[in-house]
């Protein structure tokens, strides 16, 4: 212990980098599996205390029948139904974040009591106005509001205006990345609002709670066919439904990646830690030769002394992770409001003991097995070799560069000179600055893809890039407006978009519809091709997985009372809509409706604010409209909450590379500086400036670094897309190409590189204290 | 003939502090080093040789005083300055040699040659043309300095000292770590620099040695105890030489 002791002691510098990359490290583990491990719970727990449905199905008034709740109460293993009358606005558009979406809103009787889902208000105003809403808490997280905020609803061109009274948690349709969302009026502005509105938009809502909710998804397949064989006759009803398994994937898919995110940067703390104390032990062994030969000269055994080096890491290994676990419960609070902005849930954070001892026990394991690696060389010295001096500090096989050949300034050679003398110490710099390389090029990917340059991002959705939507009136003559908006000024082109609920193989699937797939800008298939002919559709790989049918093979695909058969040409992936998405064109939905000719429109414009356009068509063809979207608006509005997951991690994961680069080189270059005093001394007292042995000391690490920073680089440009597929493959990513913007990697290197150089000068100011006389008579 | 004045000091003083207590260690010296000279600087153990030599070769700073040397006060000099006036007027020879022990010989000396110019083929030939006179053969150039003896690791520290033909070669006890043979060999090696014109100031103990200088300075207590003049050594056999240092020093109670 003493002897432990007195290690910390001489080596403080090295003690206090140590201490700072294991506790950087056991805290990002920590956060990281605390996070993976109890986001579930947290998630099925929050769904439980809310009562919270595990299947919720909302159907037109008009097409609800008493003997579909009659159907739900029976089905084995359903605990509990609830069916009451909603409002529901499909299509309805609100201002949310960054800007205006367009979603499914249902309104509930705020004043109903209900057993399932009753809404616990976790903030709410003192006073009550005529005009109050309720609304979920992610409008606070994500959405920007207050209370007491004016909120707008925008549906079938009316606006209706209301107050935000609450707050309220629910994990069913609490978030705009499920279509749908939930909101609540008092009794008196609820039917007022019903009074308002169209017949269309009165519907009805069917809660149930199941004993297992991972029944959940087979009941809703059974309730679908259930109600399909009930109306046999007439047309499906159009039905929305949504599942607890399908809302919970969603809602946590974010927040495990970056917890994944935080947990792999951790590993990569932990190797730059474990690099640290192999380069520490090494270096300890050949400065302190003398004093091992002694002690074992006095009788030490080489376990004795190897004990004693393991118990100085262990040391310092468990107090920098209990204050890096420590740490990590100050900042969830932090994490606690990113993941409340991605799920709408308030997060309660827990002790987690077990992930607390498992974070410091792991990385303490890897420290100690590094440690007795490290130092099992100690076994082969024998006192004589040690007491001599043993082994050389350098071996000077080769006189790398010769000055009287080598081509180069004479300080640039010394630097290499210097350079090529340490090369174990070479490779954990390299291998270091490679890592951190990666981890920023592969946040800053991630961040220029979610917050720059959206398109492959947005691509993952499904969503076409187009920057206004027009809703077309069903009357209207969509060719003729088609026609007309392409002659207007500033329009590059115009595409029919529809999107329409149709049956494949008896699965409901989100079907897309155009003319010509190749005139959009987003192709979501990733194997074969989108349907050139009339015969033809592309399905997702998440229907293909459902209906067991791939490339080449027919499917039967229902819409309306028509059926008829389509032949697979290939395959397709999308975030949204829960994956379940086809595409068909136009000529092909004929065959199921002949009279079809889309009623959706997407613009694309050039030189032209997507609002002033939107002003235009609606004074020139307002009568053949029923609505215009900002779709820019819409997405960045809808993507904002990743943006500032996503910045929040590139922040962390640069904070974090500067201070390793800083640490590491203070780390070396000190060493280097007490190593080489005398040399220094000598090269000074011959003329050398200080300056220029600052700038040798410097130049000595930046071909090293430069190769770590390309070798960084290159793995960024060529593994984030891998990586990054391999993280979200779990949510449908089949194929993932964000764009590689070679720049912002160029820039993000030489930052590093330049950072390592400056640093590195900084750190060997230090050769000013020291004059040459000093070094010499040391 | 006139000599020419290369250093002079004026009330030059060093002083140490450690922990409160001041330690004096050179008193307002006013000394002048002439152009051509062999100088060496003896005293007992303690009496400020080695703080006089690196003071008058611009390596420390005096506490008070000026030192002149080419026409540069040393003593207003920052580290930088210091460092580029060392390369281009001063050699330095030390006890414990100081060579790079990661570079060869030969790159020993061009680390130092190349500060000063950057004409390497003209460098190199020098520096050849050096170790040949230093008696350093071919098959030591491309060696490391471990790899050397003492004598011959020294006569390479004399070369990298003279390679940027400084104004003047200071040494602190050049022989102190050699052997009898290897320091003659050392000796003679300065003799004959020191014939070719070469201003030496040397720091020494060894009578040996210091009976191949001109003049001989006594400090004691830190400040110039005595002054000797002994003329241009010729050869080791001069006993008259050596008996007028050896009752030179025996006056300063050496």
């Amino acid at each position: 212990m003493k002897l432990a002791l007195a290690n910390v002691r001489k080596g403080k510098s090295a003690t206090a980098s140590l201490f700072i990359f294991i506790l950087v490290a056991t805290l990002l583990l920590n956060i990281g599996l605390m996070v993976i491990t109890q986001l579930s719970t947290f998630f099925d727990q929050k769904a439980e205390q809310l009562k919270d449905p595990h299947l919720v199905i909302t159907m037109n008034q008009a097409s609800y029948h008493s003997d579909y709740e009659a159907f739900l109460a029976n089905y084995s293993g359903v605990k509990e139904t609830e069916t009451e009358e909603v409002i529901d606005m499909n299509l309805a558009n609100y201002y949310f974040g960054n800007g205006e979406v367009t979603n499914n809103i249902i309104i509930f009787n705020a004043d109903t009591k209900r057993a399932i889902a009753p809404a616990m208000r976790i903030d709410q105003l003192n006073s009550f106005s005529g005009n109050d809403i309720f609304v979920p808490y992610s409008f606070n997280t994500d959405g920007g509001y207050q209370l007491g905020d004016d909120f707008t609803i925008t549906f079938q061109a009316k606006q209706y205006n209301y107050r935000i009274a609450g707050f309220f948690e629910t994990t069913m349709m609490g978030m705009n990345n499920n279509g749908v969302m939930k909101v609540m009026l008092p009794e008196a502005g609820y039917q007022l609002l019903s009074d308002q509105i169209d017949s269309d938009a009165k519907g009805m809502i069917i809660s149930v709670l199941n004993k297992d909710k991972s029944t959940a998804s087979q009941l809703k397949e059974d309730f679908i066919g259930y109600v399909e064989r009930f109306q046999s006759v007439e047309a499906t009803p159009s039905l929305m439904t949504l599942d607890i398994i399908e809302v919970k994937e969603v809602s946590t898919l974010t927040v495990n990646i970056i917890a994944t995110i935080l947990v792999a940067f951790a590993v990569i703390i932990v190797l730059v830690a474990l690099i640290v104390i192999k380069f520490s032990i090494s270096n300890n062994i050949e400065d302190g030769i003398v004093n091992i030969g002694v002690l074992k000269a006095v009788g030490y055994t080489s376990r004795q002394i190897i004990s004693s080096i393991l118990l100085q890491f262990m040391l310092i290994t468990l107090c920098s992770g209990v204050v890096g676990i420590a740490l990590s419960y100050a900042l969830m609070p932090i994490i606690g409001g990113i993941i409340a902005t991605l799920t709408g849930l308030l997060w309660v954070q827990t002790i987690a003991l077990t992930v607390n001892m498992v974070s410091v026990f792991l990385v303490a394991l890897c420290v100690a097995v590094v440690t007795i690696v490290s130092t099992f060389r100690i076994r082969r010295i024998s006192p004589v070799h040690a007491l001599r001096g043993g082994i050389q500090t350098h071996n000077f096989r080769k006189n790398h560069l010769p000055l009287a050949t080598a081509k180069g300034s004479l300080h640039l050679l010394l630097a290499l000179k210097s350079m090529l003398t340490s090369s174990k110490q070479n490779v954990m710099i390299t291998l270091i600055v490679a890592a951190l390389t990666f981890a920023t090029v592969f946040s800053g990917v991630l961040y220029y893809n979610i917050a720059s340059d959206k398109t492959a991002f947005i691509n993952l959705f499904g969503t076409e890039p187009a920057n206004v939507y027009i809703a077309v009136q069903p009357e209207a003559n969509t060719h003729e407006l088609i026609t007309n908006i392409e002659q207007m000024n500033h329009v590059s082109k115009v595409n029919i978009f529809d999107l329409i609920n149709t049956k494949i193989d008896g699965q409901n699937v989100y079907t897309n519809v155009t003319d010509h797939y190749n005139n959009l800008e987003n192709d979501v298939v990733y194997q074969g091709r989108q349907p050139k002919h009339d015969n033809e559709l592309s399905i997702s790989w998440v229907v293909s997985k459902k209906i067991n049918k791939g490339i080449g093979d027919a499917v039967e695909v229902e819409y309306g009372a028509e059926t008829a058969s389509y032949l697979v040409t290939g395959l397709s992936q999308s975030i949204g809509n829960l994956g379940q998405i086809s595409s068909m064109t136009l000529d092909g939905i004929q065959h199921l409706q002949s009279n079809y000719q889309g009623t959706t429109l997407y613009v694309y414009l050039a030189g032209i604010s997507n609002k002033e356009f939107m002003s235009e068509i609606q004074k020139q063809y307002g009568d053949a409209i029923i609505e215009t979207l900002d779709i820019d608006e819409n997405i960045e509005s809808q993507t904002g909450m990743y943006t500032a997951a996503v910045f929040a991690v590139m922040v962390m994961v640069l904070i974090i590379t500067v201070i390793v680069v800083v640490m590491i080189l203070y780390l070396v270059i000190k060493t280097l500086i007490i190593k080489r005093k005398k040399e220094f001394g000598i090269l000074k007292a011959i003329g050398y400036s200080t300056f220029q042995l600052m700038n040798q000391i410097a130049m000595s690490y930046l071909p090293i670094i430069m190769i770590g920073v390309t070798a960084g680089g290159g793995l960024g440009y060529f593994f984030t897309n891998p990586m990054l597929s391999l993280l979200l493959s779990a949510a449908g990513v089949k194929r993932l190409s964000f764009a590689i913007h070679i720049p912002s990697i160029i820039f993000l290197c030489l930052s590093i590189f330049v950072l390592a150089y400056l640093v590195s000068m900084l750190i060997a100011r230090q050769i000013k204290q020291i004059s040459a006389y000093d070094l010499i008579i040391e | 003939m006139m000599t020419k004045t290369i250093i002079s000091t004026e009330k030059l003083c060093k002083t140490f502090s450690s922990g409160g207590n001041q330690q004096h260690v050179l008193k307002n010296l006013d000394i002048s080093i002439a152009e051509g000279d062999f100088t060496v600087i003896m005293g007992s153990s303690g009496s400020g040789k080695s703080t006089l030599l690196y003071a008058l070769s611009g390596m420390d700073k005096p506490t008070l005083g000026t030192i002149d040397f080419a026409g540069k006060n040393l003593a207003k000099l920052t580290q930088d300055q210091a460092a580029i006036f060392r390369r281009n007027h001063c050699g330095f020879v030390f006890q414990q040699i100081y060579l790079l022990d990661n570079m060869s010989v030969f790159d020993n000396i061009l680390a130092s040659g190349l500060l000063v110019t950057r004409n390497k083929q003209q460098l190199v030939k020098k520096a050849k043309a050096l170790f040949q006179q230093v008696e350093i053969d071919e098959g030591s150039w491309s060696k490391f300095p471990t790899q050397l003896s003492g004598g011959e690791a020294q006569r390479v520290g004399i070369v990298r000292a003279i390679i940027n033909k400084p104004k003047v070669l200071f040494a602190d006890e050049p022989t102190g770590a050699l052997n009898s043979a290897a320091s003659e060999n050392v000796l003679n090696v300065f003799t004959t620099i020191n014939r070719a014109g070469q201003s030496i100031v040397l720091v020494t103990h060894d009578l040996k040695t210091a009976v191949r200088g001109n003049r001989i300075l006594y400090l004691k207590d830190g400040v110039i105890n005595g002054d000797l003049s002994l003329g241009h050594y010729h050869d080791c056999e001069d006993v008259e030489r050596s008996d007028k240092l050896k009752h030179f020093l025996a006056e300063m109670g050496w």
